[in-house]
């Protein structure tokens, strides 16, 4: 049950090697120098600014995997991640600020790391409670219930209750030292690159090894057809609402990391908007693929950036382009969305496909 | 007693232009299939656009008027430049065009018309509240409810009785069988989105009256969504009694539990509403349940 497709003359012998992770010595190398490049030439090679780019494109990638899980794999539409993350982020920061820690906890800097699983799963069980009525209704009236958790969530009970805990107003911050991990301080963009790597490396593992198992084969059966999947014995309500807790845990992960990168805390981070943004990601990226979520948040966030670029460029002639630059940003993304789901509209993740496929098939054509 | 009767009726009032935006959200559900999620922004177009034409000395009706006319060009346009081409994908594809067309209006409408309140001056309709008895109906109110109402009876009866009608009927319920017997796909989509466009115009209209236009009327677009879900999201009468009891639902909760919860419950109540009511009642009143076999 190869889900790769081998190259001529490549076969394989054992069981072993079909299940394994990397199943040719191609793939091997790639993802190597992949992961060398991650964490040993980007943190030597990138100056201060291009960090800021990679953790944006960290924290971006790691939202659009919760929504590909949902989205993706197990065909639940969620226009309301952006509140999940928010859940993660001040669940972090409240942990880290109010909970009375025992001082040998936050002296060997655990607060934070322990404050990071506590964001997951709350935010994973507040994700479950918003996919309670997807028991009972799929397409557009599961995604209003997900509309409804980000208006809940963030415009309700986040903006007039929690960001009012300790009496600091609307914007928390987080005083410099207290996020730590053991010995070490994040304190640096350089530090926040290394958090995010590892988590999303991390997640991106999970979630791909997840898929592998029993429980990814369920979620594919029922975005396919939910109601075959059903006959063939699988607890549908169950699995359903374990995709939504695994799409929250992640979540909650984003959220708690974003925290690190910038130390400060207000409801407009995480506006209806950015729930689109990551629907839009994944459908840039292509949906129900893991690359698709990398691909997919690189290309918008760099788009993002040379648009920016562009505008600075203009903005010595026409000074009102730096003004009104946040809402030529929203009407390219939008035009961005509309062009690629008309003209590729299995996203990039597929034209990645074809590239591979024809270097394996090569020198046939198919 | 008379604060209930008071919120009730402003309730009721306030539903109808709801209604008549969720009017819009029913249409293109009920020819194409597809929930318009650019709808908010389709309400803001038609606000500012009466408002210019308003403003630089146009009567009121003919702003409206003309509105509707430009409502029609645009969706014709919309229809053939974007969703044309997506007949026949799936839907999640249609959907998430209409989130990208969201974007792309809503980055056009703050580029032209920026991000200011803007009100009509001088106000359209009389700020003298109509009196009956001890309850004050704001005439803006009442107006909106009437012309909802009107256009109500208008859009059913081209449904029921009209040839077009039932062919975008025939095209939501069954995209490919409607094609193969001769139903023009890119019709009925070019005159659902023209309808969804003039229909969320007026809307747009009636409730910058109310408040004054901003981006956050394009809000008020979106808060109709529980009142679609309430009444199914294919039914045109589910549309206004869901429209109604979203105005009455909010009204109320503004009244008796802001109190209680400071801030803005009032936005918020019918979302939670929505979510509990899905429950036990997921296809809404008059939505089609969908029997599925294998």
């Amino acid at each position: 049950m190869s889900n790769v497709w081998l190259p001529c003359g490549l076969y394989h012998q054992k069981y072993s090697e079909d299940h394994g992770w990397w199943q040719t010595p191609v793939i091997k190398g790639k993802m190597i120098l992949l992961l060398a490049l991650v964490f040993i030439i980007f943190p030597l090679t990138l100056t201060g600014y291009w960090f800021g780019v990679a953790n944006m494109i960290g924290y971006t990638a790691m939202g659009a995997l919760g929504v590909q899980i949902l989205i993706g794999y197990a065909g639940l539409v969620t226009l309301g991640h952006a509140a999940f993350i928010a859940v993660g982020a001040y669940t972090s920061t409240l942990l880290i600020l109010q909970f009375p820690w025992p001082q040998i906890l936050v002296d060997w800097g655990l607060a934070y790391p322990i404050s990071i699983i506590i964001a997951g799963i709350l935010a994973g069980l507040w994700s479950v409670l918003f996919g309670l009525p997807s028991a009972k209704v799929k397409g557009f009236y599961l995604i209003l219930t997900t509309m409804a958790a980000q208006f809940i969530t963030v415009d309700f009970l986040i903006t007039q209750y929690v960001s009012q805990i300790g009496g600091r107003g609307q914007a928390f911050s987080l005083p410099p030292g207290t996020i730590k991990i053991g010995p070490w301080v994040i304190d640096s963009e350089l530090k926040t690159y290394f958090l995010m790597a590892v988590l999303l490396t991390l997640s991106v593992m999970i979630f791909a090894n997840l898929l592998r198992s029993k429980v990814g084969r369920a979620w594919i059966a029922i975005r396919d057809n939910d109601i075959a999947a059903e006959t063939m014995g699988i607890n549908i309500i169950w699995y359903k609402l374990l995709n939504f807790f695994v799409a929250g845990f992640i979540a909650g992960l984003a959220g708690a990391f974003w925290v690190s990168n910038t130390a400060a805390l207000s409801p407009e981070h995480f506006p209806w908007f950015w729930s689109l943004w990551l629907v839009g990601v994944i459908l840039i990226g292509g949906v129900g693929s893991i690359h698709g979520v990398i691909f997919g948040s690189v290309f918008m966030v760099l788009i993002m950036e040379f648009i920016q670029y562009g505008v600075m460029l203009l903005g010595d002639v026409y000074p009102d382009l730096m003004i009104k630059f946040l809402y030529i940003k929203e009407s390219v993304f939008g035009l961005a969305i509309c062009v690629f789901l008309i003209f590729q509209p299995r996203g990039l993740s597929y034209r990645w496909w074809q590239i591979k496929n024809y270097f394996n098939l090569w020198p046939f054509s198919y | 007693m008379e604060l209930f009767v008071m919120s009730l009726i402003n309730g009721i009032m306030v539903g109808g232009v709801y209604a008549l935006v969720a009017l819009g959200w029913v249409l293109i559900y009920k020819c194409s299939g597809v929930l318009n999620l650019a709808m908010g922004e389709l309400t803001l177009i038609g606000a500012y656009v009466t408002l210019t034409f308003y403003q630089i000395g146009v009567p009121f009706v003919l702003a409206i008027i003309i509105t509707l006319f430009i409502g029609i060009i645009l969706g014709i346009l919309v229809e053939r430049i974007f969703l044309d081409r997506l007949i026949g994908e799936p839907i999640l594809a249609v959907l998430m065009v209409t989130v990208g067309l969201s974007f792309f209006f809503k980055g056009i409408i703050e580029f032209i018309w920026e991000a200011k309140t803007r009100a009509f001056t001088p106000p359209v309709f009389s700020l003298e509240p109509i009196e009956i008895g001890f309850i004050k109906i704001s005439s803006v109110y009442l107006w909106s409810f009437i012309l909802a109402i009107v256009l109500f009876l208008l859009f059913s009866a081209f449904f029921k009785y009209s040839h077009w009608g039932l062919a975008m009927q025939a095209t939501a319920d069954d995209e490919t069988a409607a094609l193969s017997v001769g139903v023009s796909a890119r019709f009925v989509y070019a005159a659902a989105w023209a309808i969804a466009f003039m229909s969320a115009g007026v809307g747009g209209a009636l409730l910058g009256n109310i408040n004054g236009v901003n981006i956050s009327t394009g809000y008020l677009g979106l808060l109709v969504l529980p009142a679609v879900v309430l009444g199914g999201l294919n039914s045109i009468p589910g549309a206004v009694l869901g429209g109604i009891t979203i105005g009455v639902l909010q009204n109320l909760s503004g009244t008796y539990l802001d109190q209680y919860f400071p801030g803005g419950v009032k936005e918020v109540f019918p979302f939670a509403f929505m979510v509990v009511f899905m429950l036990f009642k997921p296809y809404g009143f008059w939505g089609w349940e969908r029997i599925e076999r294998m």
